[in-house]
């Protein structure tokens, strides 16, 4: 296998490091950074909760060879809010309750912030198509549409 | 593995003549390729290519006659555009109904040719549009129809060194439409699915009808019977019966043979009562 030497732009830092050439971008993530906030599920592209910002569009790391992130801007959950301050997506995640074991949170997460930066006038119908690529197993979603609907409202003010 | 990521197809073509290794593999969205790699059962490609970098082969153009899709154009492109969705709703709405989000950003319409899926969501569309495959290989271009491109569950015609570059459909003003049954609504691949093309005069009766099935045979396959009984004026049960002889299904993990053969006749009657009104709604 070989081993090569990249530089990659995480949360607006670039980290130099070696990497296999068949590694996935989640592998490098929680392996060689040690930013385990992006979760692995299936590791094969059905479950959303790999899900990062890849020049501002939501991918799925499991699914993305990290070669081919050289040069792209990744941002990870942990790059998501401003220190202390929450983005209004996690804030009414927290506040209406959109989360019981959380594993599916940071690709909610993932998702909503890019989609609702691009659509913040979605319906409750289009929130859910929105998001129809991230599965949780706990909260039955209406409570995460719930935060999102809020989410909305507030990036809209 | 060694990955590679060519800049142009003269790139990529003189990188071909320079390889040994036995088995390589051309990556593009990578979404149908990624999740059967598993590194330990030794299911990995010697050598992986990397298309996306390739100039010119991104994004939808159109001209007077045509419109012209580039292999490496994602789902969430076609899905976006307004061009699509006005001329070409067959294919609009399968990018809609396609995946999720995540995936839509990644999958491209090359990659879902060229895996050629008896369930792929793009191609009923390309096939009702009759659409041309444009290739690209060491020797020149050719250009091949879709239905004689895929030739069978994951064979298509595409000689070593060759990749898809475009996609051209001919802009006759045909209306289309899309349907697709899962087994929830979304992130499922299709138990069955079909694309309509047709043109209606002021009556609601046809003037040219093309449907193309998928799920339900080896490859996507033309419902000629049916179409042919419900041109030539038969009520729409009795035409109905006529696609047993377009289909051969198979019983798989999503659904037994019978049920795909009832599901398609439910949903295209459900399709041509409500969408088309045909015969009473
Ligand atoms: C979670 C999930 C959900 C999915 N949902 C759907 C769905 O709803 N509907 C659906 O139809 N499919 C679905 N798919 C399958 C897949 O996303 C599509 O088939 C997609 O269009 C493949 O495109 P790609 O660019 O990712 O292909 P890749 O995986 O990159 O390539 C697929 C194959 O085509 C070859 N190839 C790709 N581009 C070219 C080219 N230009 N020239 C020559 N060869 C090429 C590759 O070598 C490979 O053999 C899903 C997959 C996943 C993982
Ligand atoms: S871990 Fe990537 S989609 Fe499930
Ligand atoms: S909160 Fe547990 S999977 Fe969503």
């Amino acid at each position: 296998m070989g081993l090569k030497q990249i530089e990659l732009t995480v949360n607006d830092f670039s980290h130099p490091f070696l990497v296999e050439s068949d590694e996935t971008l989640l592998f490098t993530l929680r392996n060689r950074l040690y930013l385990t906030g992006t979760k692995e599920g299936c590791n094969q592209g059905t479950c959303g909760s790999c899900t990062v910002l890849l020049d501002g569009k939501p991918v799925l790391s499991c699914m993305t060879p990290t070669l081919r992130c050289v040069e792209k801007k990744v941002i990870t959950i942990e790059g998501i809010s401003s220190g202390e301050n929450l983005h209004p997506v996690q804030k009414y995640l927290v506040k209406n309750g959109g989360l019981q074991c959380g594993f599916c949170t940071p690709g909610v997460v993932m998702t909503a912030v890019p989609f609702l930066e691009e659509n913040p006038d979605a319906s409750r119908r289009e929130i859910k198509e929105g998001l129809s690529g991230n599965l949780c197993r706990c909260t039955g979603y209406k409570k995460i549409i719930d935060a999102l609907e809020n989410a909305a409202a507030e990036m809209r003010s | 593995m060694k990955y590679f990521r060519p800049n142009s197809i003269d790139e990529y073509h003189e990188l071909l003549v320079t390889l040994k290794e036995t088995s390589m593999s051309i990556l593009a969205g990578g979404t149908d390729l990624m999740p059967r790699w598993e590194p330990d059962k030794g299911l990995m490609p010697d050598v992986l290519i990397d298309i996306k970098k390739i100039d010119g082969l991104m994004g939808i153009r159109e001209n007077e006659d045509e419109i012209i899709i580039g292999a490496l154009t994602t789902i969430q492109d076609i899905k976006k555009s307004i061009l699509m969705q006005n001329e070409f709703g067959s294919l609009s709405e399968a990018a809609r109904q396609f995946a999720g989000v995540q995936i839509r950003h990644r999958a491209t319409i090359g990659g879902n040719i060229c895996n050629a899926s008896p369930a792929g969501d793009i191609l009923p569309g390309l096939y009702v549009h009759q659409a041309n495959i444009q290739l690209i290989g060491p020797n020149g271009s050719r250009s091949i129809p879709i239905s004689k491109f895929i030739i069978g569950p994951g064979k298509t015609m595409l000689e070593p060194g060759e990749i898809v570059s475009e996609i051209h459909l001919l802009r006759k003003g045909v209306k289309s439409l899309f349907y697709k049954l899962g087994l929830r609504q979304s992130m499922a691949i299709a138990v069955v699915n079909f694309a309509i093309a047709y043109q209606q005069d002021s009556n609601g009766a046809f003037t040219s009808l093309n449907i193309a099935a998928g799920s339900v045979a080896p490859t996507i396959v033309y419902l000629e019977s049916f179409v042919d009984a419900i041109m030539s004026g038969v009520s729409l049960d009795e035409a109905i019966q006529h696609v047993d002889i377009d289909i051969s299904p198979i019983d798989d993990i999503r659904a037994t043979a019978d049920y795909r053969s009832t599901a398609l006749k439910n949903v295209l009657e459900y399709n041509f009562r409500h969408e088309l009104h045909q015969g009473n709604e």
